[in-house]
């Protein structure tokens, strides 16, 4: 056990999850060294002139121009390529239990991420402590407080770099040569996209009585556990510069609730109830009210879960997944599985996970076409937050077709290549600090064969009857892991019964491609909360034929002594 | 990937020796700010130690916490097996952190948190669910409502007291079967000694006047300074102001409510020299409040004082492995004596079959020289006009803190102890210390060595010269400043010590003038060690910093005189052969070609 390591560990956590009040954007005017005096024919001129006046944007510049022209050590190659992305990141975070807040937090900080390329695109430095550094910049608009920090960065960078390089060509030589192999980087088109920033604000005290006025519905609810809420709202303004050329900007807002209720049945099996709301404006948020009202419906179907019957017998036969369901569905199934990620050094593979020897052969029923689009802002009147103009290794976002009609065609691809896919097509996607990778942005299913749910809901009626089954399943929601949180049986007269403790058992790949039989005209967006911001879209998915049987969990011991009693309030 | 450069002093320590260690087996003092709780940080003096007191009956939080135990203890009586001990302990934490680099703010954070330890003791005294390896048990964490709401802090507490039952319950069966099944234990002694509940209300703090905003623009002037400094490559000054109350209700009818203070300011800053190797100096200051703290004018000097150092040190030729004589400054003993002595007295270290367990069987032996007393007293504040970071009333257990005479003329006497007992040592001296979240166990406060045989400090100097004359030796060593230091305990690594020196000189026989080195630690095994010294200085010297062990991190002090050792090894110290930053500062950019040019005589405003 590292101690030093916990120690700076520690040190890290409670700097980044302090809060911070300082609102000191000192606008000092840009100084006006050479480094900033673009010669004219500079095709970023206009960027670099939007970018007057931003000081941070202004330092990022200036050391970089000094790091090109300058950063070489005796005996190791000077950079081919350097790159600084800075997240500046202004967060809300807030948390009540039982009617209580326990946290209230507004945090900025500033994260740098430097990487400098040697070698070159076809061969580089690109791996192990070659794949960049990071560290938090003042958060001052202070040109020396800032480029010093940027300073140390790249130094660091450069010379791990070089190391890296020497590892990299040792480890290769463990591996035969690829006759037909693949560029460490590829090139890219410089952009200039200066946007403007954006802000955030809170009205923290109305967000700390809906937080608490949300979980002290658990007066109500004698038999539910733990109820808690948080919300978590941040402004993130992005820079990336490269030595390329390419300078961008970018701000993008999102809002983030979750309302967390636990219970267990009198059996002892634990049943929780997770749902969140996200958006990317706060006036799309939910109301207080609103969240009231979709707060008791989370408990009143806990409540219900407590006393609905077991999933005992096995079985198998039509499964009806409704939007909410089935996005996750999508994300796992299709979604991690049409990311373009390069296979580990000397690792034949195109690209890793379930798709990785699919290309060009069908994956999904042929009724289906899929399609990310981190271009589309909005779906059915809701912001998108996996949206953007330009992803995190400075290319521009475009709209990709991964699966045609069943067949995948491409995957989301960074600037890392992999086999035949020698370009970028905008999804290398990072959170602050961390190193792009091919990421979702706007993921979409599309059917030209969709039907209205209430088709779906009698195709399964009619396939039980059919099959002479007593009911078949719809999930409503899904938990961690494609485990069912709310599952119906569906009657033949129409009416539905809620139970639990079931899990799938065959829900993947091979379950999507032959037994996915119809979608739904009725697509949700389910804007995905985590480090990188995606949305998904996906309509009601019927299977012909999925297993239903019960989870092999533990029944927990029921609390030893009963809640405390509640004062009158 | 490195994402922050806060803790230097810290993550410089060699991590080839770090690698190996067991986190139970090492402590690391340094004066190094630390985020961790500070729960017992000095008491500010107005509040009194009254044992009678009662807790204050406006106390909602206590009181509270006293009816949830209440109802707790009363219903798990009837569960099997039952609970014999419960308790509650709420710290409250109001943390305030500036930290600024070459005049900007790198972070500037408020953090407000309640975190509630329950601890429970399943079985009897004589053996219990925290037995040996099962000691982490005993206690569940979690945070609780920051307003004072007692139907919610009820709730929590009754979540984390059920969760601890289901965790203990379980564990004490497991580990009465273990106990049956091997070899007896050496040391047979019970799982938790016996003591008289305490009642006590530390008074109510005078709010701290804290100015952030003038505070913000002095930490921005102070790390400023640092741009003068081509040579100096990482700086920062940290601010960190913290309040607090603890508050400690357990089934015995121990009430206890401390609420304390503590500002602490650092400045560190690090260069490197030509051969890689990375030089640190790090300057600490601490008082109960932000207005405690030395002027701006003084922290400037001592801004200019850190980075004149760090350019004699880049300078410096590196230290040889040396076997010889050698002069402690008071605050370098200090630290030795922490290391390779104080952690080898902490209580349960004696009963731990994995420890080493070096003084255990030593009781009433001689282990020092006989003109040296070693104790280890919480209960002083402030000794030689320094306060000490080390100081409370009561433990976190709950145990008024005692003056502990260790050590008497180099005589073994006594151990650190919590409330677990060894052999021949049944009761909590009121040392059992932990930072929130872990066990208590047995730690230090403030150790304080004190010596019969002094010389005055100014002719220690030359005594040094008088021993490597007598030695043959070219020269001896004086250790001038110190950054902290670690120590194995275990059995299965060896025993042995490593302080960090930072400022070191060569003192020669022959008149030549002193020079000062770099790279130096001071390794060896504990033993062996404390029979070297000579004499001592006539004034004690204060160390004040933060240590980390099995239980936490918890602030301490250690006081010591200075030391002329007859035989000190050094070894070299191993580095990292990074090169100093090719490109120049900016700022320096015009006057410097390369940072190696840093080392310039001109310092160039920016």
């Amino acid at each position: 056990m590292n101690i030093a390591r916990a120690t700076s560990f520690a040190v890290a956590a409670l700097l980044l999850s302090g809060s911070a009040s300082l609102h000191a954007a000192k606008h000092t005017p840009a100084p006006k060294d050479d480094a900033t005096k673009a010669p004219a024919a500079d095709p970023l001129a206009s960027a670099r002139a939007a970018a007057a006046g931003d000081a941070l944007l202004d330092a990022l510049l200036t050391e970089l121009d000094r790091s090109k022209s300058q950063l070489k050590m005796d005996q190791v190659a000077a950079p081919y390529y350097i790159e600084y992305r800075v997240n500046d990141v202004d967060e809300y975070q807030a948390e009540a239990a039982f009617g209580a807040q326990r946290e209230s937090q507004r945090i900025r900080y500033r994260i740098l991420r430097v990487v400098v390329r040697i070698g070159d695109y076809k061969q580089d430095s690109y791996y192990n402590q070659g794949m960049g550094e990071s560290t938090i910049l003042p958060l001052d608009d202070d040109p020396i407080a800032l480029r010093h920090q940027i300073w140390l960065a790249t130094d660091e960078a450069y010379k791990a770099a070089g190391e890296a390089l020497t590892e990299k060509q040792a480890a290769l030589k463990q591996f035969s040569a690829d006759a037909s192999p693949v560029d460490d980087f590829a090139k890219a088109p410089v952009v200039a996209a200066v946007e403007p920033t954006v802000t955030l604000q809170v009205d923290t005290a109305a967000w700390k009585s809906t937080l608490e006025d949300v979980t002290n519905l658990y007066r109500q609810y004698p038999d539910i556990q733990s109820v808690s809420a948080s919300a978590r709202f941040a402004a993130v303004n992005e820079y990336l510069v490269n030595s390329e050329g390419t300078v961008t900007r970018s701000g993008k807002n999102t809002y983030n609730i979750t309302f967390n209720s636990a219970a267990q049945a009198a059996d002892g099996m634990r049943l929780t109830r997770n749902p969140f709301w996200m958006v990317g404006k706060q006036e799309e948020l939910p109301s207080r009210d609103a969240l009231l009202a979709d707060a008791r419906k989370t408990l009143d179907t806990l409540v219900a879960l407590r006393q609905a019957p077991i999933v005992e017998e096995e079985y198998r036969g039509p499964v009806l997944f409704a939007p909410d369901a089935a996005n996750d569905v999508v994300a796992s199934l299709v979604g991690s599985n049409v990311l373009g990620r390069k296979p580990q050094l000397g690792k034949p593979n195109r690209t890793v996970g379930a798709f990785a020897t699919s290309f060009k052969t069908r994956v999904l029923p042929n009724f289906l076409t899929v399609v990310d689009d981190p271009t589309l802002r909005a779906f059915q009147g809701k912001s998108l937050v996996g949206t953007y103009d330009v992803d995190d290794d400075g290319v521009k976002a475009q709209p990709v077709t991964l699966v045609d009609n069943g067949t995948l065609i491409s995957y989301l691809i960074g600037r890392q290549p992999i086999r035949d896919f020698p370009n970028s097509n905008g999804h290398g996607r990072a959170g602050a600090g961390t190193y792009p990778a091919p990421n979702l942005g706007v993921l979409l299913i599309k059917s030209k064969e969709a039907q209205a749910p209430d088709e779906l809901r009698k195709r399964v009626l009619q396939m039980i009857a059919d099959q002479g089954k007593p009911y078949g399943y719809r999930v409503e929601t899904l938990g961690p892991g494609n485990t069912p949180r709310l599952l119906y049986r569906m009657y033949p007269d129409g009416h539905e019964q809620l139970v639990r403790g079931a899990v799938f058992s065959e829900l993947d790949v091979r379950a999507l491609r032959s037994d996915l039989i119809a979608v739904g005209n009725d697509p949700q967006v389910s804007n995905r909360p985590g480090g990188i911001a995606t949305s998904v879209i996906s309509p009601s998915l019927l299977f012909d034929e999925l297993e239903v049987k019960r989870a092999d969990t533990s029944k927990d011991k029921l609390p030893d002594y009963p809640a405390p009693p509640l004062e009158k309030k | 990937m490195k994402m922050i450069r806060f803790s230097p002093a810290l993550s410089k320590l060699p991590s080839s020796i770090l690698d190996h260690l067991r986190a139970v087996a090492c402590c690391v003092i340094a004066l190094q700010l630390s985020f961790v709780p500070i729960v017992s940080a000095a008491p500010a003096e107005n509040s009194t130690s009254g044992k009678t007191s009662p807790p204050a009956s406006g106390d909602l939080i206590l009181k509270v916490m006293q009816g949830e135990l209440s109802r707790a203890s009363a219903s798990l009586t009837k569960s099997d097996p039952a609970p014999y001990f419960i308790s509650y302990t709420v710290n409250d934490q109001d943390i305030a952190v500036i930290v600024g680099s070459y005049g900007s703010l790198l972070t500037d954070a408020a953090l407000q948190r309640r975190q509630a330890d329950v601890v429970m003791r399943v079985g009897s005294p004589a053996l219990d669910n925290t037995h040996g390896q099962s000691r982490p048990t005993g206690m569940t964490s979690g945070s609780l409502p920051l307003s004072d709401n007692p139907d919610a802090i009820s709730r929590v507490l009754w979540e984390l007291t059920d969760r601890e039952y289901k965790r203990a319950a379980p564990a004490f069966l497991n580990v009465k079967t273990n106990t049956a099944v091997r070899a007896e234990e050496e040391d047979k002694s019970p799982d938790f000694s016996k003591e008289a509940p305490q009642i006590h209300a530390g008074a109510a703090l005078k709010p701290q006047s804290f100015d952030k905003h003038a505070w913000e623009g002095e930490i921005r002037r102070l790390s400023g300074a640092f741009r003068k400094y081509p040579g100096v490559y990482y700086a920062s000054v940290v601010l960190q102001v913290q309040n607090s109350n603890a508050r400690l209700v357990s089934s015995e009818g121990t009430a206890i409510a401390s609420p304390s203070a503590s500002t602490r300011l650092i400045m560190e800053a690090e260069t490197r020299a030509d051969d890689g190797m990375e030089l640190i100096r790090v300057e600490t200051f601490q008082a109960p409040s932000a207005a405690g703290l030395p002027s701006e004018a003084e922290l400037a000097a001592k801004i200019d004082k850190i980075a004149a150092d760090l350019k004699d040190l880049r300078k410096a030729p590196v230290a040889e492995p040396y076997d010889g004589p050698a002069l402690l400054s008071g605050r370098a003993a200090a630290v030795f004596f922490h290391e390779v002595l104080g952690h080898r007295l902490e209580g349960h270290r004696q009963r731990d079959e994995d420890e080493g367990q070096t003084f255990t069987k030593k009781i009433d032996q001689e282990v020092l020289p006989k003109f040296l007393s070693v104790a280890d007293d919480p209960t002083i504040p402030e000794l030689a006009g320094v306060k000490l970071a080390g100081h409370y009333d009561y433990d976190n257990e709950g145990s008024p803190a005692q003056r502990v005479e260790v050590i008497q003329n180099g005589v073994l006497k006594n151990f650190l102890m919590s409330r677990m007992p060894i052999k021949n040592f049944g009761v909590s001296n009121g040392h059992g210390r932990n930072q929130p979240g872990l066990m208590p166990t047995g730690r230090q406060g403030n150790l304080i060595v004190t010596s019969s045989q002094t010389v005055p400090e100014a002719q220690l100097r030359q005594k040094l010269i008088d021993e490597v004359k007598r030695q043959g030796k070219p020269y001896g060593l004086y250790f001038d400043d110190i950054q902290g230091g670690f120590t194995l305990t275990t059995r299965q690594l060896p025993q042995a010590f490593q302080v960090l020196p930072v400022v070191v000189y060569r003192i020669y026989a022959d008149g030549r003038p002193d020079e000062l080195v770099r790279g130096v630690d001071i390794v060896g095994t504990p033993l062996a060690a404390l029979t070297r010294i000579m004499t001592t200085g006539d004034q004690q010297h204060v160390f004040n910093g933060v240590c980390g062990a099995e239980s936490g991190s918890v602030p301490v002090a250690a006081v010591a005189p200075a030391m002329l050792f007859s035989e000190m090894e050094v070894q070299k110290r191993g580095h990292a052969h990074e090169r100093p930053p090719i490109l120049p500062p900016p700022g320096f950019e015009n006057t410097l070609t390369t940072a190696q040019g840093s080392t310039a005589k001109t310092e160039v405003k920016p």
